[in-house]
């Protein structure tokens, strides 16, 4: 028994109050498990509790979502696993890869190349759009890639100015998950859209949302692999480079197999923020690429109080993040995370 | 510690592109278009405004009235999470019974997607089908409109949020106190200090780095609620639960006001940067006190 265990009363009512926390968290979900095993009559006669007691279960809102009576629903579910699953992983892989070499590697990038890219950037595309009458897709393209060349060439010389190192990198990286999702999410759409005009099909397409959910996901992988490879012992890599084995090798070879258990980790943590994700699927698709999220948020308006197919529809939502929940539990146990937060 | 290698250039740029194209660039494409007026319903050439925009808005009573909202939910619903969430940490760190059970279920609802759970809270709130109100009405209390009346919707956008988020205050703050040391609570024991001045003395000034970073983070990340509200009330009744998201998006989206919509998400960044910069201008005082 350690000195931090509870003692005596306290020990009580410590638990108690666990207790009644339990219960507001489950019962919520305890609702919505048994709504969804109630008949039409069932809900609109009032609230009943207990299944087999005071109201008899049927299969109605089961049978009708799975026969697809009900809208799109295994199109949707598709949609959102494949796009759920194919951003997890390639954010979790870029990410990886950028937050190994932030820990292994020494950058310097000068403040005023990073000043440049964002004037030329701007300017370019001013100039494009208003002074050159090019449209908005081509004049973007150009001020990019301009922006670009300009800030990696200005990099290459001496420039005055202070210059930011790895950790100011990773702070950059991670200050995008800061910032308000709509500025990018709408400005997105509006980006698309041009795109869309000039041949390259964005929105409520595979490529484009996925691409978005990459970008989004980046800071927060970034984040949690850079202090997973850190902790990593520097030893073997360096064994591996006496040998005169390549960096992509030690890398592939080495640290990726070395780090399972945290890529695991991360894409999961991926994978649940990329399932219930709902601003950009919002504004990104429409129709073919919608999201569960999507889905479910429109039974509302769409269904009024057929509560026993909401419920249902929501379960479909929660039910796989909730069987991650479980493995995830089991990973924290072993201590993985602990290292992630500090 | 770190070495210079061609390489690194390999590794770090599919990242950097992604960002830079899909983060950075509409940031500066949404920056130039919210200094010029344009609609695409009814279309309307584009003209340069200047700050045009940005005047309209913050004279409009709405985008204050919005952000004030936003600002009750976002402030109330942090400091629950992080009261709850802290006492539910420290209970479980003192191996409350029943600890393992409680870690499972304790994690679950972070994991649900917000506009599920929204759902089942209009359900739950629901003044004829809902249990609540039953309850209520068995206790002897009149049923009380949740979801139509301004201060009880409110009220209940910030239960759900509670619902949801504590439990990433109990994951950060339980991994925290797991790292504090015994040796100082047996001192404190052996110097017959009561439980109360253990925690004053103790755990809540070494807990206060991580402390902040949570609710930092929960801060922030509460500032940019939308689903919930989208679902539970759509803004209504009228506009008194709009949150500042959502009225970017009935701007941009149903309106197609493109310049103004722009310069509402900068002004939103500009007031999440400035709680930001208070935040930390106000606690970095007791931080290095305690480092």
């Amino acid at each position: 028994m350690s000195i931090r265990d509870l003692k005596g009363p306290s020990r009580w009512w410590a638990l108690a109050g666990c207790l009644i926390w339990l219960a507001f968290t489950l019962f919520p979900l305890y609702w919505a498990v048994i709504t969804s095993f109630k008949s039409p009559l069932g809900v609109v006669g009032g609230p009943t509790y207990i299944p087999f007691v005071d109201f008899e279960p049927s299969l109605t809102a089961w049978s009708e979502l799975l026969s697809g009576a009900r809208g799109q629903f295994y199109a949707t579910f598709i949609a959102s696993t494949i796009i759920g699953i194919s951003a997890s992983l390639l954010a979790t892989f870029i990410g990886a890869m950028a937050a190994y070499a932030l820990v292994r590697f020494t950058f310097e990038v000068k403040l005023l190349s990073a000043v440049i890219f964002v004037f030329v950037a701007f300017g370019g595309f001013l100039l494009g759009r208003h002074v050159l009458g090019l449209g908005q897709a081509i004049s973007l393209i150009y001020a990019f890639v301009a922006a670009l060349a300009l800030a990696i060439g200005s990099s290459r010389i001496r420039l005055p100015g202070p210059v930011l190192g790895n950790d100011d990198i990773v702070f950059w990286f991670v200050s995008q998950r800061m910032f308000p999702p709509i500025v990018t999410a709408f400005a997105l759409y509006l980006m698309y859209t041009e795109m869309g005009k000039m041949g390259f099909k964005l929105v409520d397409t595979y490529t484009g949302l996925t691409f978005a959910y990459v970008a989004f996901s980046l800071p927060i992988v970034i984040w949690l692999m850079r202090d997973f490879f850190a902790a990593l012992p520097v030893e073997v890599e360096e064994a591996a480079m006496v040998d005169n084995v390549p960096t992509w090798r030690i890398f592939f070879g080495i640290v990726l197999p070395m780090s399972k258990p945290g890529l695991i980790a991360t894409f999961m943590i991926t994978l649940a923020f990329v399932w219930n994700e709902f601003l950009f699927a919002l504004f990104l698709t429409n129709s073919k690429w919608q999201t569960l999220p999507i889905l479910v948020a429109g039974q509302n308006s769409q269904r009024g109080d057929e509560w026993w197919a909401i419920s249902a529809a929501a379960l479909v939502a929660i039910i796989p993040m909730v069987v991650m929940a479980g493995i995830l539990s089991r990973l924290m146990r072993s201590g993985l995370l602990l290292g992630a937060i500090k | 510690m770190t070495r210079q290698d061609p390489i690194k250039h390999f590794f770090i740029w599919p990242a950097l592109l992604i960002v830079l194209a899909i983060s950075i660039f509409p940031l500066i494409y949404s920056l130039t278009t919210s200094f010029m007026s344009l609609r695409l319903v009814p279309p309307v050439p584009p003209r340069f405004v200047g700050f045009g925009n940005y005047t309209e808005l913050l004279q409009n009573p709405r985008f204050w009235h919005v952000t004030w909202t936003t600002t009750i939910i976002a402030v109330t619903s942090v400091t629950l999470q992080y009261v709850i969430g802290f006492s539910v940490a420290l209970a479980l760190n003192r191996r409350v019974p029943g600890e393992g059970l409680f870690r499972v279920s304790f994690l679950l609802p972070m994991l649900v997607a917000p506009v599920a759970v929204a759902l089942i809270a209009r359900q739950l709130l629901n003044p004829t089908m809902g249990p609540l109100n039953e309850v209520m009405t068995f206790f002897g209390f009149p049923n009380l409109p949740f979801l139509t009346q301004t201060s009880w919707a409110i009220g209940a956008i910030i239960a759900v949020e509670v619902w949801q988020w504590t439990p990433f205050v109990i994951l950060m703050l339980l991994a925290g106190l797991q790292t504090l040391p015994d040796d100082v609570y047996e001192a404190a024991a052996l110097e017959n200090a009561s439980p109360w001045q253990q925690f004053r003395g103790i755990t809540f000034p070494m807990m206060l780095p991580i402390s902040a970073a949570v609710v930092f983070i929960r801060l922030i990340e509460s500032y940019k609620i939308i689903d919930t509200v989208f679902v539970m009330t759509g803004g209504g009744p009228g506009i008194s639960t709009e949150t500042l998201t959502l009225f970017a998006y009935q701007e941009g989206f149903k309106k197609f006001n493109l310049g103004y919509t722009s310069a509402l998400s900068f002004l939103f960044l500009l007031v999440i940067t400035v709680i930001g910069l208070v935040y930390l201008a106000v606690l970095k005082p007791y931080l290095e006190k305690h480092r």
